[in-house]
């Protein structure tokens, strides 16, 4: 055993002496040949300066400087971001400051909606809600100004030459920003502070001033970054003709219409969120309803925007297509045609959850509900619907695949990624969505109207027609030329639309004073349902980020689309993979943040921190006790308000 | 043991926002380059102009994000299959090169039947083909289905190239050429690189404007006008 042990140590030792001896060598060599003597470098006899030292600096110093003098100033055309690069830069903080500028002015249009619905109803509920809303707005207000700073900075120094170039052409509009925002300020930090101080109807006209005051500002910012994608009132070099024009370019209302939709769906979600992370901090039941309820209320203003937001951006597609077609086909046809793939799955994904959270809620009414038998057909809708609107028109496949299939779409699938099946895949999406709330609405209710069941039967009708002719429509756009097949989207959507607002004016009338089966009781709902709803707000954030960068990445290598070219090293449209990179790293930055934003509102519920008295005194009295370090702790309030 | 909300949250958000870049990740990754200048040489040949005009249309020119080749059924935009065939009939008055070139130039003055307009103008940003370069697609156009004839002397409603240099193909005199006496001082030797754009004069015909007989092997525009039908 001793034999085979010393084997084994002579095996290792070996090698590692060899290693260890070479080493030495080296470091021997190394050791005489640093000793070694060698003569003082001297410069030949023929460049030896005769010039004294001193002389010679100072000779030196002053070239320099006649050379500094001398220097001509040149414009920069771009400047370099240290590490990320400039576009990355400018991209995550311009991202950070419109997120933040969408909640800041998502927000108080419907916390002044849910106001005006307490004072008209004297429910002081809804009051206290609005208000609790309004305190996540003083931090994010001061956050949109810093990121806003922060990217007018950025820009100008990374992308001098083109922010000038901006600057040149929209510098009739920074005046009324500026006083608009100013205005904003105003109108903010009044209505928050000024909650009860008013009499009610000077507080919603300052709540109405607010949103009026931030449309506008966020109207103005529209027309500096939709002139960038569709120039207008401009010369083919850029000279402005007119700076109307410019501001009213293509996709300057269309994309104003879009934010204001999707800003109130993305606030009404981080709201949600707000209240998720209160409720699932909750100690008490009531603290719980109070946010299940404000939960829910942020998660119907949510969807009840994002139902129609698909319209509102078909409408700014076909905007774009009008504008170019060139741009409308990079977007949907060209290098982009695979980011919405990605979208489709963030939508199927907003859609599922939020059906999924609908359902969860029924469970806060009491008694067995009939309705949810109705679940399971809702959700086989909504699954198709999202297969067949992320079905890719071309599949990822090899050679050999793709010779099998006969070219790069599916013989069957293939079929299910052109727009005649993704439009009608949408449309009933949102359909289904909406029969979803209708369930939600109906639960623990029966109607109790003469004319019920003609009322049930018209609202089955209604939505039973709708989706044969949507369906219908989209089978119809497989056998018609392209110029009738592109219209068809028209009749898709007005027939949902107007099977959302026929079936909803029947329910109103159907459930006027209906039985009560049951009653709801807020808080009582699983707490998955909690994440759900931060789950929706992460996704809404996430697709904001990502139609944000189609929407400025579509230019690819121009600044103004046609007309100031992008040279810069970023001119470059990026893989689909570091531009949802960067979308995941900001959204976590703006989380990071939001969260700073939720921990800094929730101050206002701790209790006051007792004043401290210092310790030389050392004299308790009524309602004080000595604490470490010798000082006193006073039972009243420090606060100086 | 029970993990605090703070941490469950925060893993959550970092899961969904992992997830939704991962299947970032999942598409096909294409980085999209500027397109690279493109080298007209003054003595291209017809062949070398084809693979030019071939390489602009899936490239620079952008034209193969919507236009096919060989496919049928339900198409958004013309296919390419056979094209030359058609587009010596498809406008009467027009030969191809001249339908060809007011496709481009003024895309809108006639679109296909069954089709919505939707060509942008291609010798205007943000495409900005210059009339060589889009010389090199006719002739590539052409080819599908056809014989290419085109030159980069070929005169057509939209551009009358500059006289080309003595003795070389397409010169004063020369087989093909222009009439002798046009003004040499615009020639552009074989080898040479032709201005990227003709002088904006000579860019453009009016529309209804008399276009002089091509100057290349094409065949003359019609005597009413190249875009008149």
């Amino acid at each position: 055993m001793n034999g085979l042990m010393n084997r084994k140590l002579l095996f290792v030792l070996g090698p590692v002496t060899g290693v260890a001896m070479f080493v030495a060598v080296v470091m021997i060599a190394m050791f005489l040949t640093n000793r070694e003597y060698r003569d003082p470098y001297r410069a030949p006899a023929a460049t030896v300066d005769a010039t004294p030292r001193v002389s010679g600096l100072a000779d030196e110093r002053a070239d320099a400087e006649a050379k500094a003098k001398a220097t001509i100033y040149q414009e920069a055309e771009y400047r370099t971001f240290p590490v990320v690069g400039s576009r990355v830069a400018i991209w995550s903080i311009a991202q950070l400051h419109l997120l933040f500028a969408a909640f800041v002015l998502a927000v108080p249009l419907f916390a002044f909606i849910i106001e005006v619905i307490g004072y008209k109803t004297g429910d002081l509920r809804y009051d206290r809600l609005a208000h609790e809303f309004t305190r996540l707005l003083s931090v994010s207000f001061s956050l949109t100004a810093t990121f806003g700073a922060f990217l007018t900075f950025m820009l100008i120094a990374l992308y001098p030459k083109f922010t000038n170039y901006l600057m040149s052409v929209f510098s009739p509009t920074f005046l009324p920003y500026v006083l608009l925002f100013f205005a904003e300020a105003f109108f903010l930090y009044t209505y928050y502070y000024g909650w009860g101080k008013f009499h009610p109807v000077v507080h919603l006209v300052l709540g109405f001033m607010l949103n009026l005051v931030g449309t506008a500002i966020m109207f103005i910012a529209n027309a500096w970054l939709t002139f960038m994608m569709s120039p207008n009132g401009v010369s083919d070099t850029g000279a402005v003709i007119s700076v109307w024009d410019a501001v009213y370019n293509y996709t300057w209302m269309p994309i104003n219409v879009h934010r204001v939709i999707a800003n109130v769906a993305f606030g009404g979600s981080v709201a949600a969120a707000y209240a998720a992370f209160k409720f699932l901090n909750a100690t008490s039941d009531e603290e719980r309803a109070h946010y299940d309820w404000m939960g829910y209320i942020g998660n119907f203003v949510a969807i009840s925007a994002f139902l129609p937001l698909p319209f509102a951006g078909y409408w700014l597609a076909s905007e774009i297509y009008a504008f170019s077609q060139t741009l409308g086909l990079t977007m949907m046809g060209g290098a982009f045609s695979w980011l919405f793939i990605i979208q489709a799955v963030l939508i199927g994904n907003l859609f599922l959850a939020a059906n999924y959270y609908l359902w969860l809620g029924m469970g806060r009414v009491e008694g067995v509900q009939p309705l949810q038998k109705f679940i399971k057909y809702l959700l086989i809708g909504i699954a198709l619907c999202f297969m067949v609107w992320a079905t890719p028109r071309s599949i990822i496949a090899t050679v050999s695949e793709v010779r099998a299939m006969g070219g790069s779409a599916h013989p069957v699938l293939g079929f299910l990624g052109v727009m005649s099946a993704k439009n009608t895949a949408v449309n009933i999406l949102i359909l289904t969505t909406f029969m979803s709330f209708l369930l939600y609405r109906r639960t623990g209710k029966i109607a109790a109207v003469a004319w019920a069941k003609a009322g049930h039967a018209a609202q089955l009708a209604i939505f039973a027609s709708v989706a044969v002719f949507v369906i219908s429509l989209g089978i119809y756009g497989y056998f018609v030329e392209a110029s009738v097949r592109i219209g068809l989207s028209v009749p898709q959507v007005s027939s949902v639309l107007f099977a959302m607002v026929a079936i909803t004016a029947i329910d109103v009338f159907l459930f006027r004073g209906a039985k009560r089966t049951g009653e709801v009781q807020w808080g009582r709902i699983p707490a998955i349902s909690q994440y759900v709803l931060i789950f929706i707000a992460v996704t809404f954030t996430w697709l904001m980020g990502l139609m944000g960068y189609v929407r400025s990445g579509l230019r690819q290598h121009w600044h103004v689309y046609g007309v100031i070219r992008d040279n810069s090293a970023d001119a470059f449209t990026p893989t689909l993979g570091f531009a949802t990179q960067v979308v995941s790293v900001t959204v976590l930055l703006f989380f990071v943040l939001i969260g700073v934003v939720f921990w800094i509102t929730s101050l206002h519920e701790r209790a006051e921190y007792p004043a401290v008295v210092p310790a030389p005194e050392r004299v308790p009295h009524s309602g004080g006790h000595i604490v470490l370090g010798g000082a006193v702790r006073e039972g009243h309030t420090n606060r100086l308000s | 043991m029970t993990i605090p909300v703070g941490p469950r949250i925060g893993a959550l958000v970092l899961a969904t926002t992992a997830f939704y870049g991962y299947v970032g990740q999942m598409v096909p990754q294409n980085e999209v380059q500027p397109p690279a200048p493109i080298l007209i040489r003054a003595d291209l040949t017809t062949d070398e102009m084809v693979g030019i005009g071939r390489d602009i249309t899936t490239g620079k020119g952008l034209c193969r994000t919507c236009h096919t080749i060989g496919q049928t059924g339900a198409l958004r935009f013309p296919d390419f299959e056979g094209l030359d065939v058609r587009a010596m009939t498809r406008v009467p008055g027009l030969t191809d090169i001249e339908y060809f070139a007011q496709s481009m130039y003024e895309p809108d003055r006639f679109v296909v039947p069954g089709f919505n307009p939707g060509m942008p103008t291609i010798n205007r940003p943000p495409i900005g083909l210059t009339d060589q370069e889009i010389l090199c697609v006719i002739a590539y156009l052409q080819s599908l289905g056809g014989t290419p004839t085109v030159t980069l002397q070929t005169a057509h409603a939209y551009y009358k190239p500059p006289a080309a240099a003595p003795g070389a193909p397409g010169a004063p005199g020369a087989p093909g050429g222009a009439p002798a006496g046009a003004p040499p001082d615009q020639n552009a030797a074989p080898g040479q690189q032709l201005p990227l754009s003709a002088p904006p004069a000579e860019k453009v015909a009016p529309p209804g404007t008399p276009v002089a007989p091509a100057a290349g092997p094409a065949p003359a525009a019609p005597a009413t006008g190249g875009v008149a039908r």
